[in-house]
């Protein structure tokens, strides 16, 4: 029964965090000075028909990532915290700058726009790459 | 109360209370100055208290370094992947659409002087425009110039000593060319609107 119980609950929290049922669409990453923190942008798009939780994300070409979100305040003040996207089955998430995005740490190479990096990103235990194009600051 | 005494109070309250309704029909007038879209200038410019800085290159950074043009101020940290390089793009395309560098300087403030030394601010600004000076400085310095400007930050601590982020005010603050606050621009700031704005007050020669 035990076993029972604890193979449900791992069914149960797989099958909530479906990562292959999460895509990102116009996935880029904008052009970072050498060496500085540089952050991810794009539309993540739940096609699955269970909710899904975005907690983090991964790279081979960055040392740390991480799902965060910008919020500026009645006052003016800028803040941003690590946070979990979560979406509905059908649902979108929209990335962009000054909002939600992947931030990205410690750089492993240099990136010009143009170059493709791969980014992970994770819904608990499961994960899913996707390819980001660099794109050049405005 | 004796009645010479009673009057000189009363005059003194009168002068008083003169000074303040020239205060208030000065302060509650109509801007002087440009009307603007896309941000907010003051009734009348605020005073910038002394600060001694430096920039990005090790010179002194001060308020005679505000004399002379108009300034366009952004404060954050490089250690910073969202807010701040999309303000300093916003800088770098006023600089190319402006073509005004001897006019309007930018400067982007690093409120996180233990992580931004002035080589790596270099690095950080230049890489968006070298129209842009990085500046900073000690920490008691940043913090009376921060109160002089209207703009607040806070460290936050993270998971080590090293990693920690700043809450920071995100408007770009606009000096006079007298170093003086003239006014203030909120994100999200739309570039077409915010040139406009900055040619127009460039040229107004207020």
């Amino acid at each position: 029964m035990k076993t029972l119980v604890a193979i449900a609950a791992v069914l149960a929290s797989t099958g909530a965090a479906a990562c292959p049922d999460l895509a990102v669409e116009q996935a880029w990453i904008r052009e970072a000075p050498p060496g500085a923190m540089a952050a991810a942008y794009g539309k993540l798009v739940n096609r699955g028909k269970r909710a899904l939780i975005v907690d983090g994300a991964r790279s081979a070409d960055f040392g740390g990532a991480g799902l965060h979100r910008t919020e500026t305040d009645d006052n003016g003040i800028s803040r941003m915290r690590e946070a979990q996207l979560e979406l509905a089955p059908g649902a979108s998430a929209l990335l962009e700058p000054g909002g939600w995005h992947l931030m990205l740490f410690d750089p492993a190479r240099l990136l010009k726009a143009g170059d493709s990096v791969s980014l992970t990103l994770t819904c608990g235990k499961s994960a899913r790459a996707f390819p980001f194009i660099v794109k050049a600051t405005e | 109360m004796k009645p010479a005494r009673t009057a000189a109070v009363a005059i003194a309250a009168l002068a008083a209370l003169g000074l303040g309704v020239l205060a208030a029909s000065r302060w509650y007038a109509p801007a002087p100055g440009p009307q603007v879209a896309s941000g907010t200038m003051l009734r009348a410019p605020r005073a910038v208290a002394a600060f001694q800085l430096t920039d990005h290159d090790g010179r002194p950074y001060t308020n005679a370094q505000l004399e002379g043009h108009w300034t366009l101020l952004f404060a954050g940290f490089t250690h910073c992947p969202d807010v701040c390089p999309t303000t300093l793009g916003v800088m770098k395309q006023l600089s190319q659409r402006l073509a005004t560098p001897a006019a309007l300087h930018y400067v982007f403030l690093s409120v996180d002087p233990e992580r931004d030394t002035p080589a790596q601010l270099k690095n950080y600004v230049t890489y968006f425009s070298p129209a842009i000076r990085g500046v900073t400085g000690p920490r008691e310095q940043l913090d009376a110039l921060c109160a002089s400007l209207g703009l607040a930050y806070l460290k936050i601590p993270g998971a080590s000593d090293s990693d920690y982020t700043v809450d920071h005010s995100a408007a770009l603050v606009l000096l006079d060319r007298r170093g003086r606050v003239a006014g203030y621009f909120q994100p999200p700031h739309k570039l077409d609107t915010l040139a406009a704005d900055l040619a127009g007050i460039v040229a107004s020669g207020t």
